[in-house]
């Protein structure tokens, strides 16, 4: 009777690694070949077509490529950046407020419930130069008397997808690290105010300290998470006009649907799933170094 | 110079006032405990010296200067917290170092004062370690170190040995009251142990429900409280408190006693007066157990329900109309529950108290 | 008395410069959402006015009459749409919750060789872009003829849910001492039991908060929906968004009628479940 039997924590693991194989990994490896063919959508046999690296030097070579590649870094750079920071401002700011915070706090979720779908059409709408709110706005007080092309400017339809970007995405900043706020004890920081530190040198040698992991563990979160803006770039843009503003997901998505070029689409595919994990592992590495300065350990 | 006045200092917090009008002058170099039952305004006192909590209504003076509405930074004292509030990023050094850091002081001056407050405290020995590899004790005097690296013209301490262990809590107790003599700063300690209060303190200040009690030497506060409250809370077993009215100098107690009024009260009871009868157990002894040869003595028969044995003394536990009194007795001997004894009360000792105001009936 | 009442100006300064600031932040939170909600209740001629309409003037529910009526503007099935994401949100949901838990579980209460590298890998296929993941997937499901069907995508969204569920919940989990389903295996259970009657309840608040950011995922996903899915018989309400986008002309009332449609169940869970999800998030990550 001694049956072989699968060790618990593994029998109890199973359901998410198969599902996982079946869903990502699976697909992930036949993309990876995939990038190593000339697969075009229409012609299937193409798929048995093995090209070698071609894909990836044509896409090294592609200028398309590399101006769509610079512009998500920089976009996914300044964003997160900016959305950190004025997290971390909106954060300290509700922490101050006694009374009503609740309320405070709930208004602060709001974005978070919506699509980055929804996000891009709401700040298309905004941005739109013919019936846009901000338009209108800057109509109406006299500060311009054209309509601003806010999604047709190469430059200003850059900025109008940061704004929709960091307006989706500053709140999980600000309610991270709120929740690092409120697990600060009290008594280092009134300590540092009675060994006479400033509300600025308090909130920088003691306070920032302790938020670290905080800002951390949102940064790790966001960047598993990036390719949310591409939901709001399609729709704002959809890249355009004219690759004015294409971003990396954008580039991969035409490429596969509209061209049909798959195996191209693929190559530059995995080259945007080592940004997000390079990104992702990047934060984690952060996290721990934070969490052992605390004294937290892992 | 730096005494620290308080001036009808008044806290609220929303509608509920929690300190009413405390008055209250510290003299330079004194040693002030705070002292009382949770809840009743002491730690709040101490924030609201030390900036932490802004005041709602009154004036606070440290050294001739009104600090009222300056931020903690501006006030040039230093305070050790109950958790010791250590920065846990830091090392010991780092943390003894921070306050002079932050006030842009010269690396040799910084090094010179951590090392002497290092070397005082005797934390030489773990300088890089950080907080979370120190035991209690040891945290406990790095935040001490913290705070006399500064040279504060006052030190604060609210509770910093309630964390601490039994043994640990009397040695750092000792260790507090030498560095007090070495320093020579005004100190405000606030405490919830009647203990601590009595061996460290030059004066106490014993507070409850956000009123001063009463403030006086260690001494003063032990020998003629000022009320029911302060009878009971200093000293240890609480004062033994019975009811009574007086007739004819005589007090009729519950349970149907008689003793005498005390003649250091007879001036100031009237006939038919409430009263309280206070007296501790040291004053309440079984009759030949080492009283005082000369004194107004009472005689009371009593049945011992518990006794205590405690190595050089005895408690004992008796009651009068249901009322737990306790006694003491000194060379000890074996007293078996159930026994009946005679007891001594030293009236001269006793205190007397006005039963509607509790206040003391004590002339002075 | 000169000092403290200049220290008494500038902390009064500061707190309405605070007030003032969050005043703004909060503004500039609520007002695109508030005026998606409001031009969803105006007419297309006073949303498209010049010079613009500031104060409505005829509110109405045209748009949401027509939405539901099914024809109306461009006749978009919104029905249909909201049946389907409801359908695959509801049951991806608890599947996902369903397999989280046993793998938080794992992770929470087993030692194992390569735990941790287990647990990295899990979390990193969340990293992987939609689109990038959704150009093999699409092939993967057009072989298997998964592509436009409910339970395609109920699959899709459950491998894109667990492994944040298995994060949740493990975290939650953690937090409950080991020694409660112990004292319960003492008093007479089988592990199981143990896991059912006393940890669970215990943790069923972060596994409904988990369970709320799998639906909410679910229910906003658009990338990989908007590849494997094609017709009315499977398209999901953030897919159908686009369906008042034609060539040249958009039914911005259409689709802000739409939009409130779609924010509304997503704004009822997420707040019955605020105060657990940020703890969730936080013990996850802080304690892990």
């Amino acid at each position: 009777m001694t049956r072989f039997r699968l060790p618990a924590w593994f029998a109890l693991l199973l359901p998410a690694i198969i599902v996982l194989a079946a869903v990502v990994l699976i697909p992930l490896v036949l993309s990876l070949y995939s990038s190593f063919t000339s697969y075009r959508l229409t012609r299937p046999e193409t798929l048995y077509n093995w090209i070698g690296t071609f894909n990836y030097e044509k896409a090294a070579k592609s200028a398309h490529f590399w101006s769509a590649f610079g512009r998500t870094v920089l976009l996914l750079t300044i964003a997160l950046n900016l959305e950190m920071l004025l997290g971390l401002g909106l954060a300290l700011l509700v922490n101050q407020v006694t009374y009503g915070q609740r309320a405070l706090r709930t208004i602060m979720m709001f974005p978070m419930m919506f699509s980055p779908l929804l996000v891009g059409f709401q700040f298309k709408f905004i941005f739109n130069d013919n019936v846009g709110l901000v338009n209108n706005a800057l109509q109406s007080i006299g500060f311009s008397n054209v309509a601003i092309p806010w999604l047709v400017d190469g430059q200003l339809a850059f900025f109008s997808i940061l704004v929709a970007e960091m307006w989706s995405s500053t709140s999980v900043f600000a309610i991270l690290i709120l929740a690092g706020l409120f697990a600060v004890p009290r008594d280092p920081i009134e300590a540092a105010k009675v060994d006479g530190c400033t509300p600025w040198q308090s909130f920088r040698h003691i306070t920032l300290p302790y938020i670290m992991p905080f800002i951390y563990i949102a940064l790790a979160i966001r960047s598993l998470d990036v390719a949310r803006a591409y939901d709001i770039v399609q729709i704002m843009t959809n890249g355009g006009p004219a690759r004015r503003t294409e971003l990396l997901w954008t580039l991969i998505g035409r490429t596969g649907y509209v061209d049909a070029k798959m195996g191209y689409a693929n190559a530059m595919g995995y080259i945007s799933i080592f940004l997000a994990i390079g990104f992702t592992i990047f934060f984690f590495r952060k996290l721990n170094a934070a969490r052992a300065e605390l004294g937290m350990g892992g | 110079m730096a005494q620290v006045n308080l001036r009808n200092v008044v806290k609220r917090f929303g509608p509920l006032q929690v300190v009413h009008g405390v008055d209250l002058d510290i003299n330079d170099n004194e040693f002030v405990v705070l002292v009382g039952p949770s809840g009743c305004g002491k730690s709040t006192t101490l924030r609201m010296i030390a900036g932490l909590e802004a005041i709602s209504e009154g004036e606070i003076a440290i050294g001739d200067r009104v600090v009222n509405d300056l931020p903690p930074r501006h006030r040039n004292i230093s305070m050790v917290f109950q958790n010791y509030a250590l920065y846990p990023h830091m090392s010991v050094r780092e943390n003894l170092g921070f306050s002079l850091e932050i006030a842009k002081k010269p690396k040799a001056e910084i090094d010179k004062a951590v090392d002497e407050a290092a070397e005082i405290l005797s934390l030489t020995d773990y300088m890089d370690r950080k907080p979370g590899a120190l035991s209690g004790g040891q945290r406990q005097r790095v935040a001490m170190g913290r705070a006399i690296v500064r040279h504060p013209d006052v030190f604060l301490f609210d509770e910093p040995l309630s964390n601490l262990d039994a043994k640990l809590r009397t040695q750092m107790r000792t260790e507090i009251k030498k560095l007090h003599q070495k320093v020579n700063s005004t100190i405000v300690y606030v405490t919830h142990d009647q203990v601590e209060a009595m061996t460290l303190a030059d004066r106490i200040v014993i507070m409850r429900d956000g009123y001063i009690e009463q403030v006086g030497t260690p001494l003063e506060v032990f020998e003629a409280p000022a009320n029911t409250f302060v009878a009971t809370f200093i000293g240890s077993p609480p004062m033994n408190l019975l009811t009574g009215r007086v007739a004819a100098d005589m007090i009729s107690l519950e349970g149907g006693l008689k003793v005498a009024v005390p003649d250091q009260y007879r001036a100031n009871v009237s006939e038919g007066q409430d009263v309280v009868l206070g007296f501790r157990a040291d004053n309440l002894m079984p009759v030949g157990h080492a009283m005082p040869m000369e004194g107004a003595f009472a005689e009371l028969e009593m049945t011992v329900n518990l006794s205590e044995p405690l190595g050089t003394e005895t408690l004992l536990f008796t009651s009068i109309a249901d009322k737990e009194i306790q006694a003491k007795m000194l060379n000890p001997r074996p007293v078996a529950s159930g026994e009946k004894l005679s007891f001594q009360l030293d009236l001269t000792r006793c205190h007397l108290f006005d039963a509607e105001t509790q206040n003391s009936l004590r002339s002075n | 008395m000169d000092e403290n009442l200049q220290h008494r100006l500038r902390a009064r300064t500061v707190k309405y410069l605070q007030l003032f600031a969050l005043f703004i932040a909060m503004a500039i939170i609520c007002i695109p959402g508030l005026w998606v909600v409001l031009n969803s209740f105006r007419p297309t001629v006073e949303i498209m006015a010049k010079p613009p309409v500031w104060i409505p003037q005829n509110l109405s529910l045209d748009h949401y009459r027509a939405m539901f009526g099914g024809v109306g503007e461009g006749g978009v099935p919104v029905m249909r749409y909201f049946t389907n994401s409801l359908i695959i949100s509801v049951t991806s949901t608890i599947i996902a919750i369903l397999v989280g838990m046993a793998g938080g579980y794992a992770f929470a209460r087993y030692r194992f060789r390569g735990k941790a590298a287990i647990f990295i890998g899990l979390m990193l296929t969340r990293a992987v872009p939609g689109v990038s993941l959704s150009l093999p997937l699409f092939i993967v499901m057009a072989k298997t003829g998964l592509i436009d069907t409910h339970i395609g995508l109920i699959l899709v969204y459950v491998a894109l849910n667990v492994p944040f569920t298995i994060w949740l919940i493990d975290g939650f989990f953690r937090q409950i001492p080991a020694e409660l389903a112990e004292a319960a295996e003492i008093d007479g259970c089988t592990r199981w039991q143990a896991f059912w009657k006393v940890e669970f309840p215990v943790a069923r608040a972060g596994v409904a908060s988990a369970g709320i950011f799998a639906f909410l995922t679910s229910w906003n996903e658009y990338a990989l929906a908007s590849q494997l899915t094609r017709s009315t018989f499977s398209k999901t309400m953030p897919v159908g968004l686009r369906d008042f986008t034609s060539e040249f002309t958009i039914n911005w009332g259409g689709m802000c009628a739409l939009a409130v449609l779609m924010i509304i169940p997503a704004l009822i869970l997420t707040f019955l479940v605020q105060k657990h999800l940020i703890a969730g998030l936080t013990f996850g990550g802080v304690k892990g």
